[in-house]
This record gives C-alpha cells, sequence and structure tokens, in this order.
C-alpha cells in the first residue's frame, strides 16, 4: 500500500485548482455551473468504467502504487480522483483554448476595421 | 476488439448535450472559432493521455483484458485510451456552454417531454413490464432498463419522428397541439431528432446485449414500426390498414419482447393474447383516425378512415374490439374475463356507427372517453394479473 499514485493526482489535482483561480477559468468563473459539469463528466466516465469492467474488457490491478482502497468492486479511489482530475483538465484546457483564440480574434477584429474604415 | 463496440456508444451519449443544449444564442465561441477551441485541446489532452498513460500502464494501475483492443498502440497506449479525453471534450464543453444560456436546459427539457407524450408512457412500459414480470415473476436489470427504455426513449422516438415529418398537416389541425400532441417549432427539429435516437441508443445497445437472437428481432421489428409509421419514404400511417397494424405493432411489441426477453413458452393462450392486444390497438388507431377524415382529407393525408370512410371505419373497430374480446376467451383463467373489458369499448364506439364524414369531428368526444377509459381498463387488467398471478404461484 502506498500513497504515491493518490498524492500524484491530488497534487496534479491542485495544479488545476490554482490555474482555474489564476485565470477565472472554472469553478472560478462560475462554480454553480462548473460543479454541474464535473458531476456530470465523472458519472459518466464511472459509468464508462463500470461498462468496461464488466464485459471484462478493462483490468484492474494491484499496484504497489496504490493505496488498494476501493470505492467498489474494481474501482480503485484513485480511479475516482482520477475522474475528477481528468475533467478538470479538460475544462481548463478548454477555456485556456476559448480565451487565447478569444483575445487573437480580438485583436484581429480592429485591425480588419480600420482597414475598412480607412480613406 | 468489443470495446470498439463499447465506444461509439458512450461517443454518442457524449454528444447529447451537444445536440440538445448548444444552439443560438450560445455562449459557446462564435462561427468556426469553437472547433479550434476542441481541435486545440485535443492536441493538448492527446499528448498528455500519451505521457500520462505510459506511465500509469507501466506502473500497472490498469490494462486491458486479451483480445478486447485493437493492440494499436503508442508506446504502452492502447489507441482505445484516446476515447476518454475526445469524449471529456465533446461531452463538457458543450454542456459548460449549454448551462451558461439562461433556463436552455428547463426548455429542452420540457420540449423532449412533451414530445414524447407523457400520457402515453405507460402504454408502451405496462405491456413490457406486465409481460415480463408475469413471466420471470422477479425484478432485475432487464426489467428495469426495458422500462425505462418503453417508458421514455422509446415513445420521445416515436412521437419525436413523427411530430418532425407531421409538421405541415399538424399546423392544419389545431386539435394536435394541447394534450393530444406537441406542437413543436421547426427550429427544434433537428434537436428532437437526434436527441431523441442519441437518448435511446444506450439503451438499446445494452439491450441488444444482454437479450438472445430472438429477442434482438423483436426489438428490430418494433423500431421499424416506430421508424416506418411516420418516416418520409415510407408513411405507414398513410397506408390504409397498415397504418393501423403499424400503430397496433407500438404497443403490442413491447409486450412480446418482454415475453421474449423473459424466454416465455409460446402456448395457445399467450399468442391469443398477444393476437387480442393486437386487434384492439387496432381498433383504437382506427377509431382514432375517424374523428381526423375532414382534416386528413383537406391536408391531403391518407388514413384508414380516409379511404374506407369515417362509418366504415368505426364499424371495423367494432368488429376488430368484437373479435379481441373472442380471443381473450381462448387464454387461461382468469384471462377469459377480460373478454368482458371490450364491451365499454364497443358501447365508446356505438354512438358513432352512424357517423357521417361530414360529422366526423364528433368522434372526437369517443376519442377522448377513450383516452380516460384505457385508464379504468388497465386498472381492471392489472387486478386480472394479479389474480393470474397469485393461481400461478
Amino acid at each position: 500500500m502506498s500513497f504515491l499514485y493518490l498524492g500524484f493526482l491530488l497534487l496534479s489535482l491542485a495544479g488545476m485548482v490554482v490555474l482555474d483561480v489564476r485565470r477565472r477559468l472554472f469553478f472560478a468563473a462560475d462554480a454553480r455551473r462548473a460543479a454541474l459539469v464535473l458531476l456530470v463528466g465523472v458519472l459518466f466516465f464511472l459509468a464508462w468504467d463500470v461498462a468496461g469492467i464488466g464485459l471484462g474488457i478493462f483490468l484492474h490491478s494491484q499496484s504497489r502504487f496504490a493505496t488498494g482502497w476501493m470505492v467498489a468492486p474494481q474501482i480503485p479511489v484513485e480511479e475516482v480522483v482520477f475522474l475528477v482530475f481528468l475533467c478538470y483538465l479538460t475544462m481548463n484546457v478548454v477555456r485556456l483554448a476559448e480565451q487565447l483564440l478569444g483575445r487573437r480574434a480580438a485583436v484581429v477584429t480592429p485591425e480588419a476595421r480600420r482597414e475598412v474604415d480607412a480613406p | 476488439m468489443t470495446y470498439a463496440m463499447i465506444i461509439p456508444v458512450f461517443l454518442a451519449l457524449a454528444l447529447v448535450p451537444a445536440t440538445l443544449l448548444v444552439r443560438a444564442p450560445s455562449p459557446a465561441p462564435p462561427g468556426r472559432r469553437a472547433p479550434a477551441v476542441l481541435g486545440l485541446s485535443f492536441a493538448v489532452l492527446a499528448v498528455l493521455t500519451v505521457v500520462f498513460d505510459n506511465l500509469m500502464i507501466a506502473a500497472g494501475f490498469f490494462d486491458y483484458g486479451d483480445g478486447h483492443i485493437t493492440e494499436l498502440r503508442i508506446g504502452l497506449v492502447p489507441v482505445e485510451d484516446f476515447a476518454y479525453p475526445l469524449a471529456a471534450l465533446l461531452l463538457l464543453p458543450a454542456l459548460w456552454w449549454g448551462l451558461g444560456e439562461r433556463g436552455r436546459l428547463t426548455a429542452t427539457v420540457r420540449t423532449l417531454v412533451a414530445t414524447s407524450r407523457p400520457v402515453s408512457w405507460v402504454n408502451t412500459a405496462y405491456p413490457f413490464a406486465a409481460a415480463y414480470v408475469m413471466t420471470t415473476g422477479r425484478v432485475d436489470l432487464p426489467l428495469v432498463v426495458g422500462t425505462l427504455f418503453f417508458l421514455f426513449p422509446y415513445n420521445l422516438l416515436m412521437y419525436g419522428i413523427n411530430d418532425v415529418f407531421d409538421y405541415e398537416s399538424d399546423l392544419l389541425n389545431p386539435r394536435k397541439g394541447g394534450v393530444e400532441g406537441a406542437l413543436v417549432d421547426r427550429s427544434e427539429h433537428r434537436m428532437i431528432l437526434v436527441g431523441s435516437v442519441l437518448l435511446a441508443l444506450p439503451f438499446l445497445a445494452w439491450l441488444f446485449l444482454v437479450g438472445g437472437a430472438a429477442a434482438a428481432w423483436v426489438l428490430v421489428v418494433s423500431l421499424f414500426a416506430v421508424v416506418a409509421y411516420s418516416a418520409k419514404g415510407l408513411r405507414f400511417k398513410e397506408v390504409p390498414f397498415l397504418d393501423s397494424a403499424t400503430s397496433a405493432t407500438h404497443f403490442v411489441s413491447p409486450a412480446v419482447y418482454g415475453l421474449v426477453l423473459a424466454g416465455a413458452d409460446w402456448r395457445l393462450g399467450t399468442v391469443a393474447l398477444c393476437a387480442g392486444f393486437f386487434l384492439w390497438s387496432m381498433a383504437s388507431q382506427a377509431f382514432g383516425a375517424v374523428q381526423d377524415v375532414q382534416a386528413d382529407r383537406d391536408g391531403g393525408l391518407k388514413s384508414i378512415a380516409t379511404v374506407l370512410g369515417a362509418r366504415p371505419t368505426v364499424w371495423a373497430a367494432a368488429v376488430f374490439y368484437l373479435t379481441a374480446g373472442l380471443l381473450m376467451l381462448l387464454t387461461p383463467w382468469p384471462g377469459p374475463l377480460a373478454s368482458l373489458l371490450v364491451l365499454p369499448y364497443l358501447a365508446n364506439v356505438a354512438p358513432y356507427l352512424t357517423v357521417t364524414d361530414a360529422g366526423c369531428e364528433r368522434a372526437n368526444r369517443g376519442w377522448k372517453r377513450f383516452l380516460w377509459l384505457n385508464y379504468v381498463t388497465g386498472f381492471l387488467v392489472t387486478m386480472l394479473l394479479i389474480w393470474s398471478w397469485a393461481l400461478a404461484h
């Protein structure tokens, strides 16, 4: 039993929270909406996991880096934390991409307008 | 290769918010910027997936069962692993943007529920559940999943397709706006069609998986009837007699599916019961078409009633009801008592045995009586089922 993997996941998750708060991406932008999106995402992927496990496609293996705590047969607590992380990461990346591409568009537009306005 | 069959189901499910919730006005990035945002994000997530999953598989956190995946790998990572970030990108941003528009979720749910005709949910879910439970005698997962499917997604599929393809003729028919049907705006058609298919998909995938070949065929016939009734190119609802038979299939096929899924023996009584139910449904559909004879003819639509005329259709319905009642006599005790249940239906259509085409709309009163008569009959049928259950156990 080891907390290595769980600790690594929680650290990554903390990184996501810091990024979120500093750039006002997800929970920092709209906490209620973010909570709902995260909850739906985690439930969706848990259902996928359950389907995969039920059909014998996914195999959970005992790892010396994991705690061995299980929330359900074949589903370790690390999987749940991983799914929270995956959903959080996805939304942070999308919101960052949105900001990035949005800013580029905002920079391009006034220039384009100036060209039209020019005599 | 099993996993290759699961991935499309979940990817389709992940598309539900994008198809149902994201439409103008929307806080999603405008125009081509949304695909650009998602494409850029996927590139980032794909790189992270390669790095993380190589580590996770190397550390032995998870692996795949033999023979379930394609064995195309990037390092240790099977290509199937990219399905998770892909699904996350289809699901989460669309949900975020969709929920960003105030009232969008409520309005969408309301439209879909109204389209599925909640009054009719029990008409398809009950035959399935009753047939299944009476055969197996237990409550299990197929019962729950099947009942949920025939409660909402099945009806949404049936009435959604119907409403979209009936749009023009429904506009001419003021009766279709209220309790008997939702009249939806053209701008919602795509959402309703795609949404109803996507919502049905996970249920169907599961039902096809757990049921045998026979059950799968019944489900295919049932779904074909759902589509063929009103979809463009087939329009069975405009082919006299086929319209009544297809409509009857909508209500009888859930019961037949329940019986087959539960592995029932096909004795004479079972066949007579299904045939009786089928004739009762045909009679009801035919009688329901009588009130629309004028509206359908004006709208250029054909039905059993526009071809036969109002009065002969009522007579045909009466004969179907009577035959259904006689078939009940072939079922094991206390089934023959169900013969008595067709009497109220005969009484209900009797005043219209003299109806004229011009006065066809007067049959609407009979149709309204029919709708609540079903609840009384449903209650009595339940009593009979409980009785026969008690005799059998």
